[in-house]
């Protein structure tokens, strides 16, 4: 254990850690407190489509949409940018 | 060729507990090799409860250090898509990388399930499949390393998940109240 270890993970990119901790902090509220007591209801919509929106930005700057795409055809499953 | 390992244990936890840790697993002092996370999909089917997530995961050291002349750099891409169904307590996560595919393409799958005969504890079985492409007889000696790596990289992942475990027992909140990351002086 060092002193360098960080405290929280970052996003692929820099521009968009602060907006998946702040999707996360809700997603994990969300999880404990209401998914595993039974209730299925989504929230953090609005918190997850302006991360994903930053997110994808940055996997079309490094090429990265047409590597995950096809990884995901191979299995059978969609992605939609 | 493809080569399959597989090993099985139990955490000592109940597996809703295992599942958050989960969700939570990096950053941990175990996993300085993962560079970035991202939740790229998750959607949950109101009626069944299942939730499907996909994340994508940067890591560092692939292969070995005599390996990394044939690549660009030392890092892959890796896709995470896991379900969760919370009826019957089991959690699927299938991990393989995207990117240095042809060096080698390591795909693993972690089932958790509710321990049958024990609710605080969760049964974990690991799965891996190691394939490379490289050639000039190299292909055998990144697959002798990639089965060395799985026997360490599945302690150091065990390692990181007990460690995530204790700090959300140490908590003593969940599952009333999320977790938060331990200050640095506490860890």
């Amino acid at each position: 254990m060092t002193a360098s270890q960080p405290k929280t993970m970052e996003s692929v990119g820099k521009e968009c850690t602060e907006l998946k901790h702040q999707y996360e902090d809700c997603f994990n509220q969300w999880y404990t407190e209401r998914y595993l007591k039974g209730d299925y209801t989504p929230q953090c919509q609005a918190l997850f489509d302006k991360y994903r929106q930053c997110v994808m930005k940055t996997l079309q700057e490094k090429n990265l949409i047409g590597t995950i795409d096809a990884a995901r055809k191979e299995l059978g499953s969609d992605f939609k940018p | 060729m493809v080569k399959v390992y597989q090993h099985t244990f139990n955490y000592d936890h109940p597996w809703s507990l295992v599942t958050v840790a989960y969700w939570l697993r990096y950053p941990n002092p175990f996993a300085s090799h993962v560079l970035s996370t991202d939740v790229i999909e998750r959607t949950v089917d109101p009626t069944t409860g299942v939730l499907h997530t996909t994340r994508l995961i940067l890591k560092r050291g692939l292969v070995p250090r005599w390996a990394q002349g044939l690549m660009k750099s030392n890092e892959a891409y890796i896709l995470e898509e896991s379900d969760i169904d919370p009826q019957t307590g089991t959690m699927v996560s299938v991990t393989r990388n995207i990117t240095q595919k042809r060096v080698a393409y390591i795909e693993e799958t972690q089932t958790l399930r509710r321990h049958p005969d024990d609710p605080e504890r969760t049964q974990v079985k690991l799965e891996a499949r190691f394939l490379s492409n490289l050639g000039w007889g190299l292909t055998s000696k990144i697959e002798a390393f990639c089965q060395r790596r799985f026997a360490k990289s599945s302690t150091r992942s065990r390692l990181g998940m007990s460690y995530i475990l204790e700090r959300l027992r140490e908590t003593s909140k969940f599952p009333a109240a999320p977790w938060r990351p331990a200050p640095a002086s506490s860890l």
